[in-house]
């Protein structure tokens, strides 16, 4: 794959602010505070890790979002693709609307593109769509972003990828069984209870030119559907193994390259045994860094594939311990991390639906842009 | 020559129930996923017929311009008013690309599964996406589905082997016989 540029990133997550704010408390150890929500039925509270209120619109928290990804002034856009991954899109507004009105009607139901449209003519994108692929939604709009660009379907892309703090979601994952009753976020502990929904919203200017200050680059992927099951993908980790192997290969790199393996991590019992299993099967007994960032994000859904490629890759010099590494199922790190700027980071990001994907990447430096 | 190897178009109308569109599925499936939605039917409904000349390094690239109402309904209904627990299958089949996840299972599809939601441009979104599997040799074969329902419903499958730039479905399938279900 033609290595592309992740040029310019912006990240609103419950970790901070803004990207910096949330590399700052990252480094520094801090996790966000997570607010509680109650399960109905069984009245049990559950954690959530939504961003600090701002007041604002969807809108207004869109336009914000792409006007500090842009810089100022953002220009003539007409060269740009716009995706929008996301798996909430205008869930919180059916909601209020049910809400209000006692319940759906047909008629509330709005175009699964109706925001990517609204931002295209609003902003003057060239072209626009969604993509939901559940929790690879971003991470697949990195993919398939960057190899369009590659292609020259567009000069450059911009990835918007948000998850809002929807009842749908909340309820749904709570009634699946799939959310932390401890609010304790342990990927691979062996007590581990589910993971923590997260709010984000991130985005990522994607371009085949490095630009003055790169972030990264995107050397290759791969994504790929596995039919196994609907809500977990084959226990023994060979699809995982799988999608890694292709994913390496799009690249052009083999896995002792490697030098950090971000991982999926959701802490659910079923995907980190998976995810263990596969990665033991890529790396064997050579396994590379380990990292998790759910635990300072949230498991941020359809925004994770961009939400936590932004904050690793910002972050390698400062990636932090865990604090329960001598009983993980994988060896996450006892002591924080400093990885060397050039390394190659695989990065793993799983879905319902089948969807697993990795993503091969590099921090950008003066040198290795 | 055409751009398609085969294409598949079902039409209903409003009054056409789930029971008829499993009805109408069993004709093509021996055995159809159970608990799936309206949605999830529409698109194995017009991708069962391609099987028999689906390989398995082929990729899925779906469209819809809605989700399945009745299931967002449901959902809305049982959380946000009567503030129950959703059905977990209900949960479960509201995600956009499980429709993807199930015409996959059943054709034996091992590549990409992407989901968009369909806007004006979709065939063309769709085979922009697949021509990249395509070209880099990725897939042998890309399933592209578009899923529509306002009222009357339509739903359509084109397989092809290598990238095209139709303007729709029309064009892509141009020179080929499309099996046309009518509901």
């Amino acid at each position: 794959m033609t290595p592309v540029y992740l040029q310019r990133g912006t990240l609103h997550s419950a970790l901070g602010a803004d990207l910096r704010a949330a590399g700052a408390a990252l480094q520094r150890g801090v996790p966000p505070t997570a607010s509680t929500f109650v399960l109905n039925e069984l009245q049990e509270p559950r954690p959530y890790l939504g961003q600090v209120a701002t007041g604002e619109s969807l809108d207004q928290q869109f336009d914000r979002l792409i006007g500090e990804t842009l810089g100022e002034p953002a220009g003539a856009l007409d060269d740009c693709l716009l995706i929008v991954a996301s798996t909430s899109l205008d869930i919180n507004d059916l909601e209020d609307r049910a809400r209000h009105e006692g319940g759906f009607s047909p008629d509330h139901s709005t175009s699964l593109d109706l925001i990517a449209e609204q931002l295209r003519q609003r902003w003057g994108f060239a072209d626009a769509f969604t993509l939901n692929t559940a929790c690879t939604s971003a991470a697949n709009a990195l993919l398939y972003g960057a190899r369009l660009i590659a292609a020259n379907r567009y000069a450059r892309a911009l990835v918007l990828a948000f998850e809002t703090p929807s009842a749908i979601a909340q309820q749904g994952f709570g009634a699946l069984g799939l959310i932390s009753p401890s609010g304790h976020y342990r990927p691979f502990h062996p007590q581990r209870d589910g993971l923590v929904l997260g709010e984000a919203f991130a985005a990522a200017l994607l371009t085949v030119e490095p630009g003055a200050e790169p972030l990264a680059k995107l050397l290759g992927g791969f994504s790929a559907c596995d039919t196994s099951n609907l809500t977990t993908t084959r226990e023994d980790g060979s699809h995982i193994d799988w999608v890694m192997r292709q994913a390496l290969r799009s690249a052009g790199i083999e896995a002792e390259q490697i030098g950090l393996v971000k991982l999926h991590g959701t802490a659910t019992g079923a995907n980190d045994r998976a995810e263990s299993n596969g990665v033991r099967l890529l790396f064997g007994d050579a396994l590379p860094p380990l990292c998790v960032l759910k635990p300072w994000l949230g498991h941020t859904l359809g925004a994770c594939g961009l939400s936590e490629t932004l904050l690793l890759v910002q972050n390698l010099a400062h990636l932090p311990a865990c604090d329960y590494a001598s009983e993980a199922l994988l060896p996450l790190p006892s002591v924080p991390l400093a990885i060397t700027d050039d390394s190659l980071l695989l990065a793993n990001f799983f879905g319902f639906g089948g969807n697993n994907a990795s993503l091969v990447l590099q921090r950008c430096t003066g040198a290795s842009s | 020559m055409s751009m398609a190897m085969a294409a598949c178009s079902v039409r209903g109308d409003a009054g056409c129930s789930d029971k008829d569109l499993k009805a109408a599925l069993t004709s093509w499936l021996a055995s159809p996923p159970r608990r799936i939605d309206r949605m999830i039917l529409q698109a194995l409904l017009c991708t069962a017929p391609l099987k028999v000349k689906v390989l398995s390094n082929c990729g899925l690239y779906l469209a819809s311009r809605h989700p399945a109402r009745a299931t967002m309904g449901s959902l809305l209904d049982a959380v946000c008013v009567h503030q129950l627990q959703p059905k977990p299958f209900e949960f479960v089949n509201s995600v956009s690309n499980a429709a993807g996840f199930h015409v996959a299972a059943q054709l034996g599809l091992e590549g990409p599964n992407l989901f968009i939601g369909a806007g004006p441009r979709a065939w063309q979104h769709l085979q922009a996406l697949a021509a990249l599997d395509l070209a880099d040799g990725l897939i042998a074969q890309a399933l592209l589905v578009v899923i529509d329902e306002n009222g009357e419903f339509e739903a359509k499958a084109v397989l092809i082997d290598k990238p095209s730039q139709a303007a729709d479905f029309a064009e892509l399938t141009v020179g080929i016989d499309v099996l046309q279900l009518q509901l």
